[in-house]
């Protein structure tokens, strides 16, 4: 550890620490550009000068004083140092980020960033989230001394996503060290030099792009220019980022789990962005996720429970549709029902599920469904996994957990689910088209329930519909690949008459005459805590914003 | 009259000097054999920085403190030779690649000895297509004859050389600008620290040396230490105790070009003064002498005032101004100063290699205000200022004094100096071509303001007489010395 006197703070920090993430951690900003911590670090915007202090040459030994250039706060690093090195007697370093000096030296970086920006924040999508305006407001000019004509460069297509207006760039270069040191794709780089430095893909003479942006993580680019520059297609003009709240989720569209931020509003899911998770995505997160939210906001979900009549699916109402299920149930034996739950559903509903097959329908013949196995994508410092489950893991456990159950996958639930003649199927899946044999195991069900977000062809199959809920809409926990239990939380209400899905199992339960009366995911948590092996601790108190990791996952 | 005193250029002229067997009849790699024969490698680098020689490249960083930074037990080490001679009004190290190449060869082969370094990089500027046609034929030949290669002449050391052409930016002369261009990367400076010495060319640690510097080894260690510190004045640094020896030893090439009859590269002692210089030149093209840049298109602009300035590191800088690479440009009475800033600002401003905020955006800038000022749109502005005192009415109040405020002069100045501060000597930049551009903007307008005024005042370009263009060195700070002078004195 190094000690730090910071301004007026003593401060205690990791050795190795840079001035930024020191400040940082103690509730100082010291403003940065070209700055992230996920990547290498060029100093190149001078935004983060900070006035070291040291010995001064020819003074006697002890007196210190500012150093007599300023320092970049991002390559500055912090180590304790030996006895006779300390200064004050007791520092490892001592720093300013708030001397006149420094002011004035960010004011004057800042002067210069603007000069050829063209001011066009009631246009821009940054604006609100904006570095430029944010450090503008703190610490820039009150107004601007050019005169001069403003460069013009051209707004580019950079990709399938991303759009690039070069004219607020600021030329931190971020996008370009994520090409080259995260996704190892290496699209972008720098044209032309000085002040007409520009962003760009590789392009032919006559400007034809050779190479496009098209990579699986290409979205971060947006997320890490700290101007309006880099935007992404998808979320152009849709929301000022002020109207929208947000809230700390985990993506649902593979097993990685990355941690991410659902920003929306009431009509709906604007847009995901990824949040640090140091172990399981740091900054990042792929675009297959961050774009795959979509089917959330979509006007084709289940609204109402349907129910085949004369061989067509009509609305009905939940009473309804829960008596016709209740006929059926009650006239079948334990064994020849089967209960599917779902890697698509969390841990808390897979739970009630278990419960529901375990003590009232007294079955221990349960499955897994899921999405189908995706491509696995391996970048320099991200993988996408093959599961598009974001909870296979929690599910298999969570199912499995009371006495004698027994979860069948894949060839061995279809096998099972054709001999039998109720089958209670928990879905979720966006899209999911069917196999030939799982089609014929589903079509030789007697009576086929099934719970889902979308029309798909499972629900066709059906002879009864219960619309259930996306990760957007409940709160619950993942379980992901490398055993992280993680959080996700409510943030839209479920459209039309749609119902959290372990509500629909407990009201199921109640009405077989079920003994089950949870209230709040919360609660099925902390009964996981009890009954499940290895989950002693993942209540939704402890897992919080930064999850928990599984006994026996450590590595 | 001062004569030339050729050391470096004495065979510049012979015939066929290019080719191995001419040079080895002048004394040819007899310097190298001596040090292999007689000297242990510390001991070379010892006679180096004994010498006082300085880096002639622009910085004036002396060469054996420089080679004592360099790790000796981290393999490979590298030496990189600066051959992108890219400042205006410098030509010398081109005459050195085009007329006598066998003599770098031969002070790059003293200082890998003495450094230990098998491998040398010479970046040359891509311009120089004569010059690296001439160094890559004495390469060869150094090769054929076993002066280059594995086991130089039967010695055990490896040494080779290779050629690398710049692709024509400015920057890559900064030396680690050049590295990266060499690595194959954007030429653009790196943060430092790590310095070269400790991180270089592919992250090993590197000696950079200009060319000029590389060929005053030969004579370091042919003639001795003695010989080479005689020539060129050593001051004494009494801001140490005991007083540091400040030496500006040896001769350089100093290239004299603009209002002078015989404009050229003269090899002369460090230390002369600027009147000396013009007049080994030939003498004025003109009646009078209206400013003189002392070191290349970067360094702060003399007046006729300070023609008694000596030409050498130590007292370049106490006049706020620098030797750099030695490019001597002289204007007489018909230059306007306004109308030279402008072109040496054009040039920076296309040079900036815009990796950092305040030079990509900052040059062009003050580009674009000398420009306004040089088309005759400089603003001016007329104000009347609340000036306390008895005014008119036999009251104490306003005055109604008007003054004139040269709005874009002091814009000018306020962008040059928020690039690289010239009074403080402080930075913001990555690399130092902040102060290569504020330098001359800011020395230019404090010492010409007349010339620069009149633009504005007139709506065009004024060339005043020398007297009234120029400000005088007792009203105006930009003459002061950064360091009190009579804390130097003559050892």
């Amino acid at each position: 550890m190094a000690l730090i006197k910071l301004n007026d703070l003593e401060i205690e920090v990791e050795d190795g620490t840079n001035i930024v993430e020191a400040a940082r951690q103690h509730g100082i900003e010291v403003p940065h550009y070209c700055y992230h911590p996920g990547l290498s670090r060029p100093a190149n915007c001078r935004m983060c000068l900070v006035e070291p202090y040291g010995p001064i040459p020819g003074a006697p030994p002890g007196t210190i004083g500012p150093a007599r250039q300023l320092a970049t706060g991002c390559t500055t690093t912090v180590r304790s140092a030996p006895p006779e090195r300390k200064l004050e007697e007791k520092y490892d370093a001592i720093v300013q980020t708030d001397s006149p000096r420094v002011k004035k030296a960010r004011e004057d970086v800042l002067e210069f960033l603007l000069v050829h920006h063209p001011l066009d924040c009631p246009v821009c999508d940054q604006a609100g989230e904006c570095d430029l305006q944010d450090y503008s407001y703190r610490h820039g000019h009150d107004k601007s001394r050019y005169l001069e004509v403003k460069n013009v460069p051209p707004k580019k297509d950079l990709g399938p996503d991303v759009l690039l207006y070069s004219t607020r760039c600021v030329v931190c270069t971020r996008c370009i060290r994520f090409a080259e040191e995260v996704s190892g794709t290496g699209e972008l780089g720098l044209i032309n030099r000085g002040s007409h430095d520009e962003i760009d893909i590789p392009r032919s003479h006559e400007g034809t792009p050779i190479q496009l942006l098209d990579n699986k993580l290409a979205g971060n680019v947006v997320d890490i220019c700290p101007v309006g520059a880099l935007i992404s297609k998808d979320f152009l003009f849709k929301s000022r980022p002020w109207f929208m709240e947000k809230a700390n989720s985990v993506c649902s569209g593979c097993s990685v789990g990355c941690n991410i931020t659902v920003e929306y509003k009431a009509d709906g899911v604007y847009r995901l962005k990824p949040r640090f998770h140091e172990d399981i995505n740091q900054h990042w997160m792929c675009d297959d996720g961050r774009l795959g939210y979509h089917y959330v906001n979509s006007d084709d979900r289940l609204q109402l429970p349907l129910k085949r009549v004369d061989d067509e699916l009509t609305p009905t109402h939940w009473a309804d549709a829960l008596t016709v299920i209740q006929e059926q149930l009650s006239e079948v034996g334990a064994e020849d029902i089967v209960v599917i739950g779902s890697a698509q559903a969390t841990n808390e509903d897979n739970y009630v599920l278990q419960q529901f097959a375990h003590d009232v329908l007294q079955t221990t013949q349960l499955g897994l469904f899921g999405q189908l196995p995706g491509e696995e994508h391996k970048f320099p410092q991200f993988t996408i996994e093959a599961d598009k489950n974001p909870n296979t893991a929690g599910a298999r456990t969570i199912l499995g957990s009371a006495n004698g159950n027994v979860v069948l996958e894949d060839d061995a639930l279809w096998e099972k689910v054709s001999g039998a003649k109720v089958v209670y199927l928990v879905s979720g899946a966006p899209e999911r088209p069917l196999g030939d044999a799982e089609k014929a195991a589903l079509e030789s069900v007697d009576f086929l329930i099934v719970q889902d977000i979308l029309p798909s062809e499972v629900t066709q199959l059906a002879d009864v519909v219960l619309p259930g809920t996306t990760f957007a809409e409940k709160d619950g926990t993942f379980t992901n690949s490398t055993g992280w239990v993680q959080r996700i939380r409510k943030t839209i209400d479920p459209p039309g008459e749609a119902r959290v899905d372990w509500e629909i199992t407990q009201q199921l339960a109640k009405q077989l005459g079920g003994e089950m009366n949870y209230h709040f995911a919360g609660e099925i948590a902390l009964a996981i805590a009890e009954n499940v092996p290895g989950y002693a601790d993942a209540t939704h108190q402890n897992i919080a914003d930064a999850g928990i990791k599984l006994a026996g996952n450590e590595q | 009259m001062v004569e030339e005193r050729r050391i470096l250029y004495e065979h510049l002229d012979v015939p066929d000097i290019n080719t191995f067997d001419v040079f080895r009849q002048y004394d040819g790699y007899t310097r190298f054999e001596k040090a292999i024969a007689e000297y242990q490698p510390e001991e070379i680098a010892k006679m180096v920085l004994d010498s006082g020689l300085k880096g002639r490249g622009g910085a004036g960083f002396s060469t054996g403190e420089k080679w004592s930074f360099v790790p000796r037990d981290i393999e490979p080490r590298y030496l990189c030779c600066n051959a992108d001679e890219s400042e205006p009004g410098t030509f010398s190290n081109r005459y050195v690649l085009e007329k006598n190449p066998h003599l770098l060869i031969e002070g790059i082969l003293i200082c890998c000895y003495a450094m230990g370094i098998e491998t040398t990089y010479v970046y040359i500027r891509g311009e120089f297509t004569l010059g690296k046609k001439m160094l890559d034929a004495a390469i060869k030949e150094a090769y054929e004859k076993g002066y280059l290669g594995k086991d130089v002449r039967g010695t055990g050391l490896n040494i080779d050389i290779y050629t690398h052409p710049g692709a024509g930016a400015y920057i890559c002369g900064e030396e680690t600008g050049l590295i990266e261009s060499l690595e194959g990367k954007r030429g653009q400076p790196r943060n430092k620290p790590p310095f070269p010495a400790v991180e270089g060319v592919f992250r090993k640690p590197t000696v950079v040396q200009n060319v000029e510097t590389l060929c005053n080894l030969p004579f370091i260690v042919g003639n001795g230490v003695e010989w080479y510190t005689q020539m060129g004045p050593t001051y004494a640094d009494t801001r140490f105790d005991p007083p540091k020896p400040d030496a500006n030893t040896g001769t350089k090439l100093y290239c004299i070009s603009g209002d002078v009859n015989e404009p050229g590269v003269y090899e002369l002692d460090l230390g002369l003064t600027c009147t000396e210089l013009i007049e080994v030149a030939g003498g004025l093209r003109g009646e009078e002498v209206k400013a003189v840049i002392p070191g290349g298109s970067s360094a702060p602009i003399l007046t006729h005032y300070e023609l008694d300035t000596r030409l050498d590191f130590t007292s370049l800088t106490l006049a706020k101004s620098m030797l750099g690479s030695g490019g001597i440009i002289v204007m007489n009475e018909t230059r306007n100063i306004v109308d030279c800033l402008l072109n040496i600002m054009k040039f920076y401003a296309h040079e900036s290699c815009g990796q950092c905020t305040p030079c990509r955006w900052g040059t062009p800038w003050v580009r674009d205000i000398v420009q306004r000022i040089a088309d005759g749109d400089g603003r001016k502005e007329t104000i009347t200022r609340p000036k306390f005192g008895v005014a008119e009415n036999g009251r104490w109040g306003d005055t109604g004094e008007t003054e004139e405020i040269y709005e874009d002069l002091d814009l000018l100045e306020s962008v040059a100096n928020n690039i690289a501060n010239v009074d403080t000597m402080t930075w913001n930049t990555i690399c130092v071509f902040g102060i290569a551009v504020s330098w001359p903007a800011v020395s230019y307008m404090r010492k010409f303001r007349p010339e620069f005024e009149a633009a504005i005042r007139e709506g065009k370009l004024v060339t005043l007489p020398v007297a009234e263009a120029t400000v005088p060195p007792e009203e105006n700070y930009a003459y002061q010395q950064r360091f009190i002078p009579k804390e130097f004195a003559d050892l």
